[in-house]
């Protein structure tokens, strides 16, 4: 009974409006069109980069062994030093960041557009942070291993180069978005610039500052470890000497033992920046 | 109000209010001291161990540095600036491999564009399985989110060392690697989105009696997908560097070109790919960007 009116519901309706109850074949095709470009084109890029069936199947019998030989991890009876390189990591993580956040506090100012409100300075300012923002870290360090040689000084510099554009860009974002209202409080009772700055910019900027830092401090503890292959210290260089001899019990040992630095870190981390909100 | 407080009431008042004020006081003072200890303890043992401070350099790095960036000038002469590549001076001769650098771009390029697309659609099916919405098993959803946050701890280039070993100098590595990491990142992302989207479009569709499917494609993909479009969009703009870098090591790409300049001690060849590079990463973004904002306000605007 019901069905029955439903159905006629639906010829009645269709009579009334053919193309809201059911789309015509052509219809449906024209929405699909992006979408099959879209498909085309992956379906192109994926074969013009030229990867072989057998490359796939050989590599992940590979893989599969090197899988095999990472269990059990065993440190090599070289703890001392895996655990010296896991703390020098460390120590460039923090190094580079410091250096990173000192030089991207002034550039932030700079870049912030109530500080420096001229249009087309700030646009350019802006899009200069843009362009360096691009540089990984690993193409930084390739270079300055060249320039000052091999260790972990290349690397610290490395680490702060690729931050501080993106920092500066972060703390000139926080300084826009300052609230006015407790700056035009602090003139209106006939404070000073520096006043204004002490009492009124910088309690609102210093938790944003230090918990982009501390997050920073985090990502860079990763990417210190992977700087070590171009030779710009770390655990990076015991890593690849590793893999290289196809020690892959080492190389899960020490993997292992960089995800527990790197968890510790990031609750740490975590923790202090939850105090900072 | 202590003026309404009889004398004696408003001193105490008074006296308790400034005893408590100078407790703050000191408890402050007394943490930004040992923050401040802490952080310059920190500063001086990371510079000595990362050699900046304390050791002897051999050489003041800043004049090595000032070498080495000569070494990197190009030598442009400005009269024979337009002519061809075999002129010295000229533009053309400082790009003289730019047939070789642009084809190991766009590999870059692929390599970005095809880990980022098949990691945003993996991670689809992965974030509604880790999503507490959409997911009711709840061991389901622990087991998903550890492995998850397993892969996120490894820095892409860990993995993409052990993967350039097992399949070779090649981009498949790099594709692997890089899916691997989209996967994980934007699985977590996206089960937030899912997490915060509107159950009540789900139950109505379902009370129209939709099946499952149908409930997901109309109840909740209308609502993230603008979303998990534009943090699949950031993820790319990162994945284009990441590319970039893992080619240094060898799983294709532009950093195999970059490598091979420091190799053989090219350095003007090396500032010239690099050029390239920051330049193509530079327009993708601002792009990449302004797709962006206009699918967040596509979202907005389908919010309200």
């Amino acid at each position: 009974m019901k069905t029955a009116s439903y159905d006629q519901m639906i010829v009645e309706a269709e009579s009334l409006a053919p193309d809201l109850v059911r789309r015509s074949f052509l219809d449906r095709l024209r929405s699909y069109v992006p979408f099959l470009i879209g498909v085309a084109i992956f379906v192109w890029i994926c074969i013009d980069v030229d990867i072989a069936p057998a490359m796939f199947l050989s590599g992940f019998s590979r893989l599969g062994d090197f899988l095999g030989n990472m269990f059990p991890p065993s440190s090599g009876g070289q703890l001392l030093r895996i655990l010296n390189a896991l703390v020098e990591t460390f120590g460039m993580a923090f190094a580079g960041t410091f250096l990173g956040v000192v030089f991207a506090i002034p550039l932030g100012i700079i870049g912030a557009k109530n500080i420096v409100s001229f249009g087309p300075v700030h646009f350019v300012i802006r899009r200069v942070f843009d362009f360096f923002r691009g540089i990984p870290a690993l193409v930084w360090a390739l270079i300055l291993v060249t320039a000052f040689g091999l260790g972990p000084f290349a690397g610290v510099i490395a680490l702060a180069l690729a931050d501080i554009p993106v920092l500066s860009k972060l703390y000139a974002e926080a300084i826009e978005n300052v609230d006015r209202k407790p700056i035009e409080g602090l003139r209106a009772a006939g404070c000073g610039r520096l006043d204004v700055i002490r009492y009124g910019i910088a309690p609102q900027v210093t938790p944003i500052i230090l918990s982009q830092a501390l997050y920073y401090l985090e990502s860079n503890f990763r990417n210190a470890a992977i700087l070590g292959v171009v030779g710009a210290g770390g655990i990076g260089f015991e890593l690849e000497e590793r893999i290289r001899i196809f020690a892959f019990d080492e190389v899960a040992f020490i993997i292992l033992l960089f995800m527990v630095a790197v968890a510790v870190l990031d609750s740490i981390s975590g923790h202090l920046r939850q105090k900072l909100a | 109000m202590p003026a309404i407080l009889p004398g004696g009431g408003s001193k105490r008042v008074v006296e308790t209010f400034e005893t408590e004020r100078q407790a703050i006081l000191r408890r402050r003072r007394t943490g930004f001291a040992l923050g401040f200890l802490g952080i310059g303890a920190l500063f001086l043992w990371s510079f000595t161990t990362s050699e900046i401070i304390g050791t002897p350099h051999s050489t003041d790095p800043l004049s090595r540095l000032g070498d080495f960036l000569a070494r990197m000038n190009p030598d442009l002469r400005g009269e024979t600036l337009f002519e061809d590549a075999n002129t010295d001076g000229s533009f053309l001769s400082w790009f003289y491999g730019w047939q070789i650098w642009l084809a190991a771009l766009w590999e870059t390029l692929q390599i970005a564009i095809i880990s980022s697309v098949l990691g945003a659609f993996l991670a689809v099916p992965i974030a509604m399985m880790m999503s507490r919405n959409l997911m009711p098993i709840s061991s389901v959803r622990f087991v998903l989110r550890r492995i998850l946050e397993a892969i996120r701890t490894l820095p892409d280039l860990i993995v993409a060392l052990i993967l350039v070993a097992a399949f070779g100098v090649g981009p498949l590595a790099g594709i692997i690697t890089i899916t691997l990491s989209t996967t994980a990142r934007l699985g977590k992302l996206y089960s937030e989105v899912n997490e915060n989207a509107d159950m009540r479009q789900m139950e109505g569709v379902k009370a129209a009696g939709a099946s499952w499917w149908s409930q997901i494609r109309y109840g909740i993909f209308p609502q993230v997908v603008p979303n998990y479009a534009s943090y699949a969009m950031l993820k790319f703009e990162g994945n284009i560097g990441a590319a970039a870098a893992l080619g240094i090591i060898g799983a294709g790409g532009i950093g195999i070109e970059l490598s091979r300049a420091i190799t053989y001690t090219l350095f003007a060849d090396y500032l010239a790919i690099l050029l390239l590079m920051t330049c193509m990463i530079f327009v993708i973004d601002m792009a990449s960007e302004w797709i962006r904002h206009r699918l967040i306000g596509v979202s907005a605007s389908g919010a309200i």
